[in-house]
């Protein structure tokens, strides 16, 4: 239960935290995407069906206070997650720069998804959104990339503290 | 039990979930897509759930930025005028404390007044979060359904319009801000005359759509609501023209307005309660029900 539970309230956290604490930096699109960092970590962490929920989980919340009528993130942030759990084993992914341009791409490729869905379901045309992959996306997916070691760096702490061994990853119970 | 033996293909139960997982996000996207009023049990539980840590978080940041701009960034003086200093900070403090109550002040009678002006009922309401995201512009405000927000209500502020009403919970709403994608409201050029609509184009910024290419508008008109949406009230500024295009070829000419509000400092607004014209919907359903009676 603790693994599911501490997980959520990370989430909310970070949610809170994005929500209130990053706006009142001066430049509004370098703050960093915490939710998208820790998703990544959950894949790194977590098998893929409770950590699938959680990532899922952590989309709806970004859905629920955004400006997002419909569910784009809770789409997104899942695909995400099965993404970079797909390549948890088959890339490196312990040093700084590895881990900066892992998520610095991750956030591109969220980033370009969901351009396609607001052009797809709210109709916003692509000549009034490619303007923001150069003034938005790359400078706000560049500073999530240069976090996101930190993060983990973080994340790992926290994790050492809470669970026996999550070097090895968390296993689903049998 | 193992959640594997669930499925019938035990070599392909993970492809299977992340197949069933994906869809699923995509049945809730298009749930959301019909959703017409306020939001679901289980996000009204979840906003109310995460907004007290918003507010409290909100609390705790401007407590913290007021002290950091009002005394922290002083303390760095001199040590032979360390006494006498501290004494200036204090009364520097009091003086910074009664000058931000000054300036509340000014900014609560500004919307008293600009409340009795309008003769529509509102009710006055906290921001307590931004977008998480910054794909899209919305803030949570501490007002909800149990104050008689509901769903499409304007949100407005005395310098202008800010947006309207996207989702509702209890004690909490999320307003969708002007300059959002998504943010369409009835509009009218105040010298002119000219009829477009307002639609938001991201970055701080919005775009005068449907505006007609016979129109005569210039940089630095006043754009102001037409009342014709039936959320807002008519005659409420909007913001002024920065751009107009009329190079480009068709019925319709280009222009860009900038938000007389600036959206990135929002404090305080105020939610206007009373509709101005019956929402079509709820008509039909009226009629529908009187029907079903006889």
């Amino acid at each position: 239960m603790k693994r599911i539970i501490l997980p959520l309230l990370v989430g909310i956290l970070f949610l809170v935290i994005q929500a209130t604490f990053l706006p009142f930096f001066p430049i509004h699109r370098v703050r960093p995407d915490l939710l998208l960092i820790f998703t990544l970590y959950l894949a790194f962490l977590f098998p893929p069906i409770s950590g699938g929920i959680l990532a899922f989980f952590m989309g709806y919340l970004a859905d629920l206070f955004s400006g997002n009528a419909l569910g784009f993130y809770t789409l997104s942030r899942s695909l995400v997650f099965f993404t970079a759990h797909f390549f948890k084993g088959r890339i490196y992914l312990e040093g700084f720069y590895s881990q900066c341009l892992f998520a610095f791409v991750t956030a591109i490729l969220e980033g370009i998804l969901i351009l396609i869905l607001m052009n797809a379901f709210q109709f916003v045309p692509f000549g009034k959104l490619y303007p923001l992959f150069f003034t938005f996306l790359l400078p706000q997916s560049f500073f999530t990339g240069l976090v996101t070691p930190l993060c983990f760096l973080l994340f790992k702490k926290g994790s050492l503290l809470l669970f026996r061994q999550p070097e090895e990853g968390i296993k689903e119970r049998v | 039990m193992r959640i594997r033996d669930f499925f019938l293909f035990r070599r392909y139960s993970l492809p299977i979930f992340i197949i069933l997982f994906l869809l699923f996000a995509l049945v809730l996207m298009s749930l959301r897509a019909k959703q017409r009023k306020g939001v679901d049990f289980f996000d009204a539980l979840m906003m109310e759930i995460c907004s007290p840590f918003q507010k409290g978080a909100t609390f705790v940041i401007k407590t913290v930025q007021g002290t950091f701009q009002q005394y922290v960034f002083l303390i760095n003086l001199e040590e032979e005028n360390r006494m006498l200093k501290q004494k200036i900070a204090q009364l520097q403090e009091e003086n910074y404390g009664m000058k931000e109550m000054k300036l509340a002040n000014e900014r609560l009678r500004e919307l008293l007044q600009f409340r009795k002006k309008n003769s529509s009922s509102m009710i006055g309401a906290e921001v307590i979060g931004q977008d998480p995201s910054s794909w899209f512009k919305s803030v949570t405000i501490d007002k909800g359904e149990r104050d008689g927000v509901k769903k499409g209500m304007a949100v407005i502020s005395p310098a202008g319009v800010i947006g309207q009403i996207l989702k509702t919970a209890p004690h909490y709403a999320v307003v969708l801000l002007l300059t959002d994608y998504n943010s369409a409201i009835d509009s009218v050029v105040q010298r002119t005359r000219a009829k477009a609509i307002v639609e938001g184009k991201g970055e701080n910024r919005c775009q005068l759509k449907y505006l007609l290419r016979a129109d005569e508008v210039a940089v630095g008109d006043v754009v102001i609501t037409s009342g014709l949406g039936g959320n807002f009230p008519k005659g409420l500024m909007i913001g002024d023209i920065k751009k107009v295009d009329k190079k480009g070829h068709g019925v319709f000419q280009y222009a860009e307005l900038v938000p007389s509000v600036d959206l990135t400092q929002l404090e305080e607004v105020f939610v206007i309660m009373e509709p101005l014209l019956p929402s079509p919907p709820q008509e039909e359903k009226v009629k529908k029900g009187k029907k079903t009676k006889k």
